[in-house]
């Protein structure tokens, strides 16, 4: 799903958040949103997600305005799992779209299966530990192919195994199902690894949006120079 | 010598004065048990009429008090910080205030003298209601605000429409609700002056647990009162019991 982005702002208490004149966001690729703190990253997604109001400009999915809330999801860096039990987290939202009970479990069992949360399944959510609410947070949001999936910082705080896992079943949804990806992250390695394509923003304005290698490889801003020196000296 | 004396003293006369207060409940106690399993038709009346006054006066409270909760928590409007505090004192209504203002609202000459409500089960019913509502509504509420957000964002991002994201934040809060209905029922069953004021305490007709408890003790049949006293206890205990089981189960 292709996303147009024109004129849009966002201010909170008359402060300006995020000002991008126009953005593109290719359909079928995973696009990483980067930055500092502050930079107007989250706010961008969650302007996408339609999960907060624009303050003015607009966004197109696929060149229509109206949100296509069946095909849209978002996970978040601390994601709410619902007070029942794993399997029930992930085929929830099947169930809001009209599955029938072989479908749904075909589904969970092929995604607890991939996420390595087999043994979960029947565990209750809050004896998860983080790696593994993530875990069943993404499940969740993969559970009915959506065409843009919307990442907040997926693997903030887990540990590198299930970084590996989380990364390949975005790269498989992505090939396999086309699901257009954004993700933020602050690891550019992550970024470099994963993604097709990078936008930096900083101050809530877009400093470059680029292929990936062609971005890290050879940056045409400044600002995106300095910003992949420092971030690779810290 | 003077240790044997005072261990003496300390052991015996201190035992009897102890005991002959104690004897007067304990007695009672013995009697009120025997009592209750005596099968005593008016008892069972009374027991019947208090669960039933109290179970319709909390049905009715959390079908109003439960969406009205949701409502206040999900929503903004003007004067909504004045809306809370009016409920949260209501919370800690006096049972007494809201049995006078239902029994002048009912009485012949009141709004709703019509009717003819009052010394009857219904107006019974309605004092309840006025009490228990705003237990149900700023319980409901406090949970309401604290998820309602997290869970609506969720619901949003998973394709949930109103209707089913509003479903959503009631399953999710099913402990709290429960709690909160639970905590309206004890108000409801516990409580003796609105009932008094609106009921009058009539035998066979609008005598419940709590104002029966009241006029034995006035009458000093205190082995009736405890036996009354004991079944109010049990019942809040079954009705409590209920609550941490199905909270231990949820959290399990």
């Amino acid at each position: 799903m292709k996303i147009k982005i024109e004129h849009l702002k966002k201010n909170y208490d008359g402060k300006s958040v995020l000002n991008i004149e126009e953005l593109e966001i290719p359909s079928g690729k995973i696009t990483a949103v980067i930055g500092p703190n502050g930079a107007g990253k989250s706010t961008l997604l969650n302007l996408i997600a339609g999960i907060d109001l624009a303050t003015s400009g607009k966004i197109t999915y696929a060149g229509s305005e109206a949100i296509p809330r069946n095909q849209i999801t978002m996970g978040f860096q601390k994601p709410y799992l619902l007070n029942t039990t794993v399997e029930k987290n992930i085929s929830y939202p099947l169930k809001i779209r009209g599955w029938d009970g072989p479908q749904i479990e075909e589904r969970v069992q092929r995604l607890t299966n991939e996420l390595s949360l087999s043994e979960f399944r029947k565990k209750k959510s809050w004896k998860l530990s983080g790696g593994e609410v993530q875990k069943v947070a993404l499940a969740r949001a993969l559970s009915f192919s959506p065409g843009l999936l919307l990442l907040d910082e997926p693997t903030a705080n887990i540990d590198p195994s299930t970084v590996t896992e989380i990364e390949k079943i975005l790269k498989r949804f992505n090939r396999e199902e086309g699901t257009t990806i954004v993700l933020i992250s602050h690891n550019l390695a992550q970024a470099r690894r994963i993604s097709d394509y990078v936008v930096l923003l900083n101050h809530g304005k877009v400093m470059e949006a680029n292929d990936c290698a062609a971005f890290f490889k050879t940056p045409s801003k400044e600002d995106s120079k300095r910003f992949i020196a420092q971030e690779i000296i810290t | 010598m003077d240790d044997c004396l005072f261990a003496f003293c300390v052991t015996h006369v201190g035992s009897f004065f102890i005991r002959g207060k104690m004897d007067i409940i304990l007695q009672g106690i013995k009697e009120g048990i025997s009592l209750i399993f005596s099968g005593d038709p008016e008892i069972f009346k009374i027991v019947g009429l208090s669960l039933f006054v109290s179970t319709i006066a909390v049905v009715i409270s959390a079908c109003m008090g439960i969406p009205l909760g949701v409502l206040l928590g999900t929503h903004s409007f003007f004067a909504k910080g004045i809306v809370v505090r009016v409920i949260y004192t209501f919370m800690s209504l006096p049972p007494v205030i809201a049995g006078l203002v239902v029994f002048l609202v009912l009485m012949r000459r009141g709004p709703l003298g019509a009717f003819q409500l009052n010394y009857t089960p219904t107006a019974m019913v309605i004092a309840q209601i006025c009490l228990v509502t705003p237990i149900i509504v700023g319980l409901t509420y406090n949970i309401v605000k604290e998820k309602a957000p997290i869970v609506n964002r969720l619901g949003l991002t998973l394709g949930a429409g109103r209707f089913r994201r509003i479903k959503l934040l009631i399953v999710e809060m099913r402990v709290g609700i429960t709690t909160a209905v639970i905590s309206g029922f004890g108000r409801a069953i516990s409580e003796v002056g609105a009932v008094m004021i609106v009921g009058g305490n009539i035998k066979g007709q609008t005598r419940v647990m709590t104002t029966y408890i009241a006029e034995l003790k006035g009458m000093g049949n205190y082995e009736r009162a405890i036996a009354i006293g004991i079944i109010l206890l049990f019942l809040s205990f079954v009705v409590n019991a209920v609550l941490y089981s199905f909270q231990e189960r949820e959290s399990k």
